[in-house]
């Protein structure tokens, strides 16, 4: 099998493809690709299967050394990559050789970066996905977590290297927001209980994303006092939670379930993030603020529906 | 018999619908739901990405761009008002867990004790007499929700949840008990570990298979071990403050 070798590592590296969507009912977490705009720009310029795995970087410093030749899409926050030490276009593909050594350094804005390949990461499936999840490492069922000395398989590709200088098929800058990120979410019971003040005082706030963040769920900081006097008691029963589920725990502190997400939690909901906005904010670091907004399901459901055409 | 009326349907994201019952730990209306669940995906297999039932809720992830909301409501709402299912609870095998309650292992145990007016001794007690029902799977693979805990053992939720607890932890929340089958995150209140695994996985060339050792509907009871049998089984107490966890926990934290 031809690999990539990871001659070096600071950051957390996965791999990640769309997720296991069918097996929650065991308590599997759906898993996947957390910026999908990224991913499937990635694979898009490849003209690969959609589904393809590729290597999901958090916070790049990454190196890479191809053992063999092969065709690669870079996408997501950039870091400045290198082949051999010359910097080279961001949300691009490029040809690498036997031996060129692919570095990735810190990004300066954004979180998650993506290096797909052609025909996709070859790596052991489970739940007929290959993406790796956190909290699942010890069944050891996936391929082992992505760490110095890896080695990274793709199937063999064609010697004949096409001109690939200008394939740059998606420019992000309309997909990302610049300013302050809008959470727009479908409000569920919770947010139904409170008065239009406490909404209000919801709504103009700005509430920023907590160290404590990462592939499962982004904390927030605290909702104001005065939403928060007369809430519901945590006295229900735990319920399936979904993609996007703001769950609000008694310290006021919403958190926000992403892909690595549990299938069941206890905490009040306060609504469901719209997928598409899910994926920009998978891009926002601890420290980043974010506001929330409401929006209606048929909202999302177009936005969502657009949003695959692009890649269809 | 359940009311129709009680039951709603809120279709809370692009893809998702919850389906609630009235808000009752009860093995009969359980049942109820597990029926429903089934008949969903036989009735509306081409639509239907996955469902995961709950104590008195159920999730349908559907194929948005198949189906309209209208469409899917209409469906859902004919097999809501198919007769029910007659109630035929068997008898089951009772499943033991053993558990070893100690203060080490036990991290909120005296916090528990505090909080609900009794020894530790009680605590213990209480939670291991009673056998509790199997009412639903997930959370994490192989997470089963029991219950119900007796009324002088329920608390709410931990206000902050834990980032990390150990795989066997056994906890209590509200009318629930569990055994967090893996290490995660936890809002429970952690009063044991058990040194039992709580799935089954095997590899067969590159089939891998996963099954839990308790499933929906099933009766389960916990018995308690000295810290001894607990190492004899092969248990690790994992403190609180062990050095191993908290570089775990810390290693989980994004940069």
């Amino acid at each position: 099998m031809n690999y990539l070798e990871v001659l070096k590592l600071n950051g957390q590296c996965s791999i990640q493809d769309l997720g296991r969507l069918h097996n929650q009912h065991l308590g599997f977490s759906a898993s996947g690709a957390a910026d999908e705009y990224a991913f499937l720009s990635a694979n898009q310029m490849l003209s690969n299967a959609l589904n393809c795995a590729a290597l999901e970087i958090t916070f790049g410093q990454i190196s890479l050394q191809a053992q063999h030749h092969c065709t690669i899409a870079i996408t997501g926050a950039n870091c400045a990559a290198e082949i051999n030490g010359k910097k080279i276009k961001h949300w691009q593909i490029h040809q690498l050789r036997a031996d060129d050594i692919l570095t990735l350094s810190t990004p300066k804005t954004g979180l998650i970066s993506y290096i797909a390949i052609a025909d996709g990461i070859q790596s052991k499936l489970w739940l007929d996905s290959r993406s790796q999840t956190l909290n699942e490492q010890s069944l050891g069922f996936n391929e082992e977590k992505v760490a110095l000395g890896s080695k990274i398989p793709f199937n063999e590709q064609p010697e004949t290297i096409t001109n690939v200088a200008n394939v740059r098929l998606q420019s992000p800058d309309n997909f990302y927001q610049h300013d302050t990120l809008t959470l727009r979410f479908v409000p569920q019971n919770l947010w139904q209980y409170l008065n239009t003040e406490q909404q209000h005082k919801i709504l103009e706030q700005d509430y920023v994303i907590s160290a404590k963040s990462n592939r499962m769920g982004y904390r927030l900081s605290q909702l104001p006092q005065s939403a928060l006097v007369q809430l519901p008691q945590n006295n229900q029963l735990s319920k399936p939670v979904t993609y996007g589920t703001i769950q609000l725990p008694k310290n006021g502190e919403p958190i926000i379930l992403m892909k690595e997400r549990q299938t069941i939690g206890g905490y009040p909901v306060l609504g469901c993030v719209m997928q598409t906005d899910l994926f920009r904010l998978s891009q926002l670091r601890p420290g980043e603020k974010i506001k929330l907004q409401p929006t209606t399901l048929h909202h999302a459901q177009q936005q969502l529906s657009a949003f695959y055409q692009r890649f269809n | 018999m359940l009311k129709t009326e009680r039951i709603s349907l809120s279709y809370i994201s692009e893809n998702a619908v919850l389906v609630e019952w009235p808000e009752i730990i009860c093995p009969h209306q359980h049942q109820q739901i597990v029926h429903f669940q089934q008949q969903v995906h036989t009735k509306l297999t081409d639509v239907i990405i996955d469902t995961v039932a709950s104590y008195a809720s159920l999730i349908i992830y559907y194929q948005f761009e198949k189906i309209t909301t209208t469409q899917l409501d209409k469906e859902l709402t004919e097999l809501i008002n198919c007769p029910p299912l007659i109630s035929s609870i068997t008898a089951t095998e009772i499943i033991d867990i053993p558990v070893y309650y100690g203060l080490d292992s036990g991290w909120d145990l005296k916090f528990v004790a505090a909080q609900t007016s009794l020894s530790i001794e009680q605590v213990i007690e209480l939670h291991s007499q009673t056998v509790y029902h199997a009412y639903a799977l997930g959370f994490t693979p192989g997470f089963c929700y029991l219950a119900s805990l007796p009324n002088c053992l329920q608390l709410p939720r931990r206000s902050s949840p834990r980032l990390s607890v150990p795989q066997g932890a056994v906890a209590i929340a509200e009318q629930q008990t569990a055994v967090y089958p893996i290490s995660s995150p936890a809002g429970w209140h952690v009063i044991g570990q058990t040194p039992m695994t709580m799935f089954d996985t095997k590899t067969n060339d590159n089939e891998a298979s996963f099954s839990a050792v308790i499933t929906v509907g099933q009766q389960v009871r916990f018995t308690a071990i000295s810290q001894e049998q607990f190492l004899d089984l092969g248990g690790f107490i994992h403190n609180e403050s062990n050095k191993e966890n908290a570089k775990k926990s810390a290693e989980e934290k994004t940069p």
